[in-house]
């Protein structure tokens, strides 16, 4: 493939013109160290990106995000307040003969979610039995997995807080509200988690909220009074899980961290990153999002953003650097859906375009001296 | 360039020295007195007290556990002071920056976290990386994995095993291997609450004292130099001074390290059924001299324990404080994290500070047992100071002992133990002995040839405020710490061990994982291209 056009070579573009990359990243690190509190946010980065992203952050006074922190954080407040368990998607592979499948668009948020889990193979360890599969809250016609036999408690996505609270109660024996055929549907299902030896419920804390994870988790405490029962959460978009587990070794914090103080402080509402950008309170900010370009979530943003995203997402106005896409175009390490562990990405399309930490480097490279390294 | 340090009283136990002289070291290592030649640096250091740099040989400082209860419980590491520095991120709490920051300025400058799940390495490396000027190094859990329970059950041969370990090893690039609760994690996966030394592993048809000895044989023939680091069974719980009894008559004669022994040192006695049985344990460790311990010393704190005991962390989840956790049956492996306070007005609390304190001043030869408190699960590292204090002092002891609810001093032998660690005591324990536990040539001592990593602490009094706070602290030759304060940020060494094993068992496990994961085996190891640039690991010797 030949690339003739001068734009589309182009690693940079200001308000949508080409510009040379030593412009672009002079440009942005004038426009962040001229900004009083500076936001990095986005932060769709490998570990190596976070890192570099959470040090400018700290070194220019501001503050970081993630664009799926929603998401990480719903399951972080669960953690925080009760607490959880949980297991990883390998550890159900071999062992889990109970999947309580939880809400509606699971294949969306972890493509390949039902051959990691292998639901249609037998258990290997704990003994090799057929698995059970519950989901509750599906779409219509989604309930479907090749090989596999799935039992439905139907839900739609404003009954399922309801039923989940309904299921929870029924598995500690307690009355519900629901009718007595629905409670019949239920009380089946809380039989089967019951009778399960080591189970698991899967859900994506992107489809659900604080409430009903703890709902879910309150349920698996109390199966564990009898019985093995765990977690499999799917992560955030955009590397969220990697960069959260960076984020709390550096700073000791989830993202949504600020510096102004001088130390990191934490505050879920106070450094989200579209509520900082509406105020008024940042006055300057980098987005990255080099996993597939997502746009910032602010509506018109009147300061200046700095943009860091793979090249076909240049922006139309503002400042871009085009960098590669983690674990495609460079060697990068994330954290891996499918083995929940940190793992090396080697790259698959190497390209010659900057990292996400490479380019940080570059306009830090360029701040001028007065500012404290 | 030639640096001196003169005046001070050397304390290095590995050399037998004990008293007042001068110390040399030039390109980041000790060297002999130069004849004739002055040095381009002197320090003095008269009044002060010169050691080696001392060695952490297990605390939780690095991975998915304590990152976990970072994110756990973030009312416990408000981040605190405006930047001191313009070093990036030294105001974070609980970070990875302050975990190196902390340790320097006591004297610390090399630290070994010991429980880092196999599939969980590279997470652990990467904080590792993160942490500065100190040296560090990790363990490789292993003893609840299908694959070696398998190997057990089927009888395979232990060349196959030492294989296996050597594959591990290399492959999460560790120092040693952990073994936790033998048998027991796996067992609470199926549904087993309790785990005792000869209770069986489901399915395998092995006991937990089965699976250490034959993982403890299996280290011991792999000629890495640090011997099975056993996590007994029955953590915490009354009565379990039984279980260690037991364990230590199970050691073989070969060597064993039994980590934070102080949470088995309880016996039954009184009314409340909890009482010290440190003095049996340690009789016992006096007479075993195959066995070293470390003591896990309980300090009144809030704290939080992290560990890979997943079926104690569950059973501990009624009693935290606060009641909360995070309960994580991994792959192959587990790992709890629950917050605990430990109270002086607790009963129970105070027989375990007592107990600790007691396995110190019992245990008669101080290269057998080792300084720690399992930080954070016995209390946090910054209160090793005041640790050391008490056991250089009686009369501290006795002040603590003074605030204890009465019931306690009946049940432990503390107010009658006058002993008082020396300095000299103090720097075997810490530095010789670590020296010797992990196999390390380059350190833990004075002498010429080794590393120029010394702590230097003004005399005082106050013990606890003379390591809190080291004058001078030296690492690789470099001072970067001064009157207890980082001056100089360095990055340090990661320790690994790589013994030679047969690559035959690369394939057999490669095919393991592809048929169990149905997964590339290289996704599970650590790999140089993720780690960055500045982790830079050394190698520590085998026996040959
Ligand atoms: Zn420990």
């Amino acid at each position: 493939m030949v690339e003739t056009s001068v734009e589309a070579m182009s690693n940079a573009t200001l308000d949508g013109k080409s510009i040379s990359s030593e412009d672009a990243y002079e440009q942005a690190a004038k426009i962040l160290q001229a900004a009083n509190f500076p936001l990095v946010a986005g932060l769709g980065a490998d570990v190596a990106g976070a890192q570099a992203a959470i040090l400018l952050a700290e070194r220019l006074r501001g503050a970081f995000d993630h664009l799926a922190s929603r998401d990480s954080l719903t399951d972080l407040e669960v953690v925080r307040s009760a607490g959880i368990f949980v297991t990883t998607p390998n550890e159900a592979r071999v062992r889990a003969d109970l999947a309580l499948l939880v809400g509606s668009g699971l294949t969306g948020y972890w493509p390949a979610i039902f051959e990691r889990l292998a639901l249609d193979k037998e258990t290997v360890h704990g003994g090799k039995t057929k698995r059970r599969v519950i989901w509750v809250g599906p779409k219509r016609g989604e309930a479907k997995i090749e090989g596999v036999e799935v039992e439905t408690i139907p839900a739609t996505e404003a009954e399922l807080p309801g039923v989940l609270a309904a299921l929870r109660a029924r598995v500690g024996g307690r009355p519900t509200a629901l009718s007595a055929a629905a409670t019949k549907k239920l009380d089946a299902a809380a039989e089967a988690l019951k009778s399960a030896r080591f189970g698991v419920a899967v859900w994506a804390a992107a489809g659900l909220d604080s409430l009903m994870v703890e709902m879910l988790q309150g349920m698996i405490t109390e199966l564990n009074g009898t019985t093995r029962f765990t977690g499999v959460p799917i992560g955030g978009r955009s590397g969220a899980t990697g960069v959260l587990q960076t984020s709390a070794w550096m700073t000791g914090f989830p993202p949504r961290t600020g510096f102004g103080r001088g130390y990191p402080e934490h505050d879920a509402w106070r450094f989200e990153a579209r509520r900082l950008v509406e105020s008024g309170e940042a006055d300057a900010a980098l987005w990255i999002s080099a996993y597939d370009g997502e746009p910032p979530p602010w509506e018109d943003a009147d300061i200046p953003v700095v943009t860091l995203g793979p090249p076909g997402a240049a922006t139309k106005r503002g400042l871009f650097i085009a960098v590669g896409k983690p674990g495609e175009n460079y060697d990068a390490v994330e954290f891996a859906q499918e083995t929940s562990s940190m793992v090396l990405r080697r790259a698959k399309a190497p390209a010659e375009l900057p990292t996400v930490a490479e380019a940080i480097a570059a306009i830090s490279a360029r701040f001028s001296e007065d500012l404290p390294c | 360039m030639l640096t001196r340090l003169y005046g001070g009283h050397i304390v290095d136990p590995v050399n037998g020295v004990d008293g007042v002289g001068d110390l040399y070291f030039e390109d980041g290592r000790i060297i002999a007195p130069p004849v004739g030649r002055t040095p381009d640096v002197e320090h003095d250091v008269f009044g002060h007290v010169v050691m080696a740099g001392a060695i952490d040989i297990h605390s939780h400082i690095a991975g998915g556990g304590v990152n976990t209860a970072r994110l756990l419980l973030p009312e416990a590491h408000r981040a605190h002071r405006p930047r001191p520095a313009n070093t990036p991120l030294s105001t974070a709490g609980w970070s990875t920056f302050e975990t190196g920051r902390l340790y320097a300025q006591m004297g610390y400058t090399t630290v070994i976290e010991p429980a880092v799940s196999p599939h969980h390495a590279l997470h652990a490396h990467l904080e590792l990386a993160d942490i500065p000027i100190i040296d560090k190094g990790l363990l490789t859990v292993l003893g609840n994995e299908d694959f070696l329970l398998s190997a057990f059950r089927d009888g395979e041969s232990q060349d196959s095993v030492v294989d296996y370990i050597g594959a591990t090893l290399e492959a999460t690039r560790a120092i040693g291997v952990k073994c936790v609760n033998a048998g027991g994690v796996d067992a609470f996966k199926q549904n087993i609450r309790h785990f005792s030394l000869d209770d069986e592993a489901p399915g395998y048809g092995l006991t937990s004292r089965q699976i250490f000895q034959k993982l403890q044989q299996a280290v011991v023939a792999t000629k890495i130099r640090h011997p099975l680091h056993l996590h007994m069974n029955n953590l915490g719980l009354p009565g379990n001074v039984e279980t260690a009894l037991a364990t230590i008559d199970a050691s073989q004669g070969l060597p064993l390290h039994l980590a934070h022994v102080q949470f088995y040192a309880y016996g039954t006695e009184g009314k409340n059924g909890f009482s010290s049985a440190a003095a049996q344990f340690a009789e016992k460790i006096n007479a075993n001299k195959n066995v070293t311990v470390d003591v896990g010393q309980v300090m009144f704190a809030d704290i939080v324990t992290i560990s890979s005991d997943v079926m104690k962390q569950f059973n501990s989840l009624p009693g935290g404080r606060p009641k909360k956790g995070v309960i994580f049956d991994g792959d192959s492996n587990g790992l709890g994290v629950v917050p605990y306070s430990y109270r002086v007005s607790d009963f129970f609390n105070a027989v375990q500070w007592a107990a600790g304190l007691e396995l110190f001043l019992l245990v008669d030869d101080p290269m057998q047992v080792f300084f720690t408190t399992d930080h954070p699960n016995g209390a946090p590292f910054t209160t090793y100071p005041e640790v050391l204090a008490l056991l250089m002092s009686a009369d501290k002891r006795a002040q603590y002992c003074a605030r204890l609810p009465d019931d306690v001093l009946e049940l432990t032998n503390l107010p009658a133990l006058k002993r008082e660690y020396s300095f000299y005591e103090i720097a075997t324990m810490t530095r010789a002995a670590p020296r010797k536990l992990y196999g390390f040539e380059d350190r833990g001592q004075l002498g010429a040839g080794a590393v120029a990593d010394i702590a230097v602490y003004e005399l005082q009094t106050d013990k606890a405020a003379m390591f809190r706070n080291a004058a001078y602290v030296f690492k690789d030759g470099n001072l970067v710490v001064r009157d207890g304060k980082v001056t100089h940020y360095t990055k340090g060494r990661t320790l690994r061990v790589r013994p030679e094993y047969d690559r035959a068992i690369d394939d057999r496990l490669d095919k393991y994982y592809d048929e169990l994961y149905g997964l590339p085996r290289a996704l599970f190891e650590v790999q140089d291209a993720a780690l960055p640039a500045t982790a830079v690991f050394a190698e520590v010797p085998c026996h040959s």
